[in-house]
Order: structure tokens, then C-alpha cells, then sequence
């Protein structure tokens, strides 16, 4: 069955894209089409002219100035193959493989996933570990937003009707002498591939020469409205071994940075306490590495 | 007045082929309504299924996401395009002869998805988080799995990757 959509536009560069969507109010971007064309489908969302963003590159990923700049139509597969990501950060590149499964992975891309603003969105905690910023775009000027800004709520974020992600900017680490970095993303769900997750954690530790925490950073979805970082569990490891006090007193500040909701895939109470295990499985692997 | 149409142009199993479609056409529908390539399956309709997988440029997609428009100038290849004239794909003879079909209606998509993994040559241990997104509900995966091993070596040696 066709999609309901009046029109269809099809621009050849970001230049034409972006005068497309100031010039039609009710157009909406369209990428990979994963998440939009399934709510379009569902009468969730009623669009009267898409702008297809097929055309414009916005691919792949460069070094530059100390960031690595992955473009918006960059797809989960190729994020998930791509060295520089694998080297620099591990669990963007594991979240990108775990994106529903492969034919939805060589489809989605990274501006998709974002600009969705699932609470769940996988790719979502491992940029807000990375620090990321965005790079954004409208006929009116370009402007960077830091990722943990970027978010609203559920399908919310700040991009105005007529602005596009144009890409995704990840400070690349400096490791210290002696330094060692771990970093992760995992997810828990009812089956192990193909699931929108019902607690997800990324989480980037760099333990210094001594065995302490030297630096943490740790983002969830699916607990809260937004993808979030957890502060106060950082705040509560920070400087310290991950031994079993430290790991107990984590647990109870993250149950401060999340808010998670009954819906239909979890109970809040098994978020909180899956949330909880998941950092304590990751705090454990760093203190036996 | 008349619909708005679409012009779509694409190599289609090896054709060039043009399409004049609605803008809200799927990928999918093309295939089936428009070409008369009936054996891409549609199941769930929302990417989860597997059933319409196909190639785009070489990739398995879900082409009941894909607009048809965001094919023109791409190429497809569906489940009728992957053998060699009468000669069955190696994937296709390996599900044959592992007993790995049996209601059939996963089994285009699964062949679709099995070839690209095939060409990839991924390694066993790959197999089936990559076939993951192709459900079936009748054979189980053993026999599919046994099949795409079969495949893969035939193909790539050891199959390692």
C-alpha cells in the first residue's frame, strides 16, 4: 500500500534541501526512512511533502581538527564497520551494530536516529558518552548543538521544522601515559538481536596507572524521556577503585539520573534495577581488567 | 486532476527499468504491482520481519521502507534476479538440500538476506546476527543455517572471514 504523502521532493544538493524545507512549512525531511516511513504507515504522522534526502552525500567519516565528523546519511552499517569509529569510539560502533538488524542497519542512518529522538535510540547514549556535538542546518545559517541539548523528549528535539543535521562531531580521546580506557554499550531486551532496547548503557572509564577511575562517563536510554547521562553515578565514582563499595553507592546515585516509565516493553522497576546491573556488570569488567 | 507521479529508473536484476509511480509508492510495491516480481513477500510491513528484503546496491534492505523514488538511480536485485538463468543461487540449492524451507514464505528474504552474506563473506560466527531480522516461523533456523554454512564454504573455502 502507498505511503500517504502529497509530494515528494527530491533535491540534488544541501543548498536546494534546505531552501525546499523553508520554502514548504509542512515538509519533512526524509533519510532512511526506518523509523518516519513506519509512523507515516501507522497514521502516526500526517505529512503532507517529504524532501528526500538520498541524493545529498553527507556520508562517511573524516579527521579533522581533533574531531571525528561522521555524516548524517553515514548508516549504521558503515558506522559499524568503519575503523576510525572502531578505534576511537567503541560503543558508537557497537550501538550502530545493534540497530534493529542488518537490512534495517544498511538503511538508517545516524541523522535518522537522532532527529527520531527515541528515548531508546541506540546511538543516542554512546554520542552523549562521546560528547558529541551536531552540526545543524537551515537556509537561515548553521549552528552546532551539543548532543546533551539536543533532546526534548520522546520525538522531540531542537530542530526547528526547517533545519537539517547535517553531521555528527565526536572529540577524538587523548589518553594520558599509563592511562587505560574501556568503553561499551550495551542493551538489554527480550531477544538478543533486533530489539528496541528496554535498558541500554554506554559508559567510557579511563583508569589510571593506580587503578582508580581517572575519568567516567556514562549515558543510558530508555529510562527517562530523553537519552541521558548519569551524573550523579559518575559524580559518586569519580577518583575511586570500582571495588564493592564504589559499586553500591553508583548504583544508588544512577536511580537519581533516570526516571523511567511503566510501558509496554518494561515495568519501571525492572529499568531501575536493569539499569543498575548493567553498571555494575561494566564496573566489575573494569575492576578485574 | 490527474495523480502526481514519480519517474523511477533503476537496474532491476540486471535491466534498466523506468517507473512512473505514485510519491508514496514503496520499494516493495513497485516490485510486486509494478513489475510483476511477486516473489518479494510482504509480512509485517514495518521492517521487521524480513519477508521483502532485496538489494539495494548490493545491501539488503527492507523494501517496505524504502520509497520506490529513493531507488531511482540505484540498483535492485530481488529474489528472482540472485540465480543464473536455471541455475539456482548456491544459497538457494544448499536450503534445498538441507531441508530448509517449508511453508516458503520467509524464504525469498531469506535467500535475499543468506546471498548477501554469502558475497560478504562473513565469517559462521556472523551468520546468524545477520540473518536475525528474517523471521521464520516454521522451519526454525537450524536447517536455514546448515544451508547458509554450506553456501558460504562453497564459496569462500573455509568460510572464515
Amino acid at each position: 500500500m502507498d505511503v500517504p504523502i502529497g509530494e515528494l521532493l527530491r533535491p540534488a544538493s544541501v543548498e536546494e534541501a534546505l531552501a525546499l524545507l523553508a520554502d514548504h512549512p509542512g515538509a519533512r525531511p526524509l533519510a532512511g526512512g526506518t523509523d518516519l516511513v513506519v509512523q507515516m504507515r501507522d497514521g502516526r504522522r500526517q505529512i503532507d511533502a517529504l524532501v528526500d534526502l538520498g541524493a545529498l552525500g553527507m556520508c562517511g567519516t573524516g579527521e579533522t581538527d581533533g574531531y571525528l565528523e561522521i555524516g548524517a546519511a553515514t548508516t549504521m552499517e558503515a558506522i559499524a564497520l568503519d575503523p576510525r569509529v572502531a578505534a576511537g569510539f567503541p560503543a558508537l560502533a557497537a550501538a550502530a551494530a545493534q540497530v534493529g538488524a542488518w537490512p534495517i542497519q544498511c538503511r538508517a542512518t545516524l541523522g535518522g536516529n537522532l532527529a527520531n529522538a527515541s528515548p531508546a535510540a541506540d546511538t543516542a547514549p554512546a554520542l552523549l558518552v562521546a560528547e558529541a556535538e551536531l552540526l545543524l542546518a537551515s537556509a537561515a545559517g548553521r549552528r552546532r548543538v551539543s548532543i546533551d541539548r539536543f533532546f526534548r523528549g520522546p520525538g522531540r528535539t531542537v530542530l526547528a521544522p526547517d533545519e537539517l543535521i547535517l553531521a555528527v562531531r565526536l572529540p577524538l580521546p587523548r589518553q594520558g601515559d599509563g592511562a587505560r580506557t574501556i568503553e561499551r554499550f550495551v542493551k538489554v531486551g527480550p531477544r538478543q538481536e533486533q530489539v528496541i532496547a528496554v535498558v541500554s548503557l554506554a559508559s567510557r572509564a579511563v583508569l589510571g596507572a593506580d587503578g582508580a577511575i581517572a575519568e567516567l562517563r556514562l549515558a543510558l536510554g530508555s529510562v527517562a524521556p530523553t537519552p541521558v547521562r548519569a551524573r550523579h553515578a559518575e559524580a559518586a565514582l569519580a577518583g575511586r577503585r570500582p571495588d564493592a563499595a564504589a559499586r553500591r553507592a553508583a548504583a544508588a546515585a544512577l536511580q537519581l539520573d533516570i526516571a523511567p516509565i511503566d510501558d509496554v516493553r518494561a515495568p519501571a522497576r525492572y529499568r531501575r534495577i536493569a539499569a543498575a546491573v548493567l553498571l555494575d556488570r561494566f564496573l566489575r569488567e573494569v575492576a578485574g581488567g | 486532476m490527474a495523480e502526481a507521479r514519480v519517474a523511477v529508473s533503476l537496474l532491476l536484476n540486471g535491466r534498466q527499468r523506468t517507473f512512473a509511480v505514485p510519491p508514496g509508492r514503496r520499494l516493495l510495491d513497485l516490485l510486486r504491482e509494478d513489475a510483476g516480481l511477486t516473489g518479494t513477500k510482504e509480512g509485517c510491513g514495518a521492517g521487521e520481519c524480513g519477508a521483502c528484503v532485496v538489494l539495494l546496491d548490493g545491501r539488503p534492505v527492507t523494501s517496505c521502507l524504502v520509497l520506490a523514488a529513493s531507488a531511482d538511480g540505484h540498483e535492485v536485485v530481488t529474489v528472482e534476479g540472485l540465480g543464473d538463468g536455471d541455475e539456482l543461487h548456491p544459497f538457494q540449492e544448499a536450503l534445498v538440500a538441507h531441508g530448509g524451507v517449508q511453508c516458503g514464505f520467509c524464504t525469498p528474504g531469506l535467500v535475499v538476506t543468506g546471498a548477501a552474506i554469502v558475497a560478504r563473506g562473513a565469517g559462521p560466527h556472523e551468520h546468524a546476527r545477520r540473518l536475525a531480522g528474517n523471521l521464520c516461523r516454521c522451519t526454525g533456523y537450524v536447517k536455514v543455517l546448515e544451508a547458509l554454512a554450506t553456501a558460504a564454504t562453497g564459496k569462500h573455502g573455509d568460510g572464515a572471514s
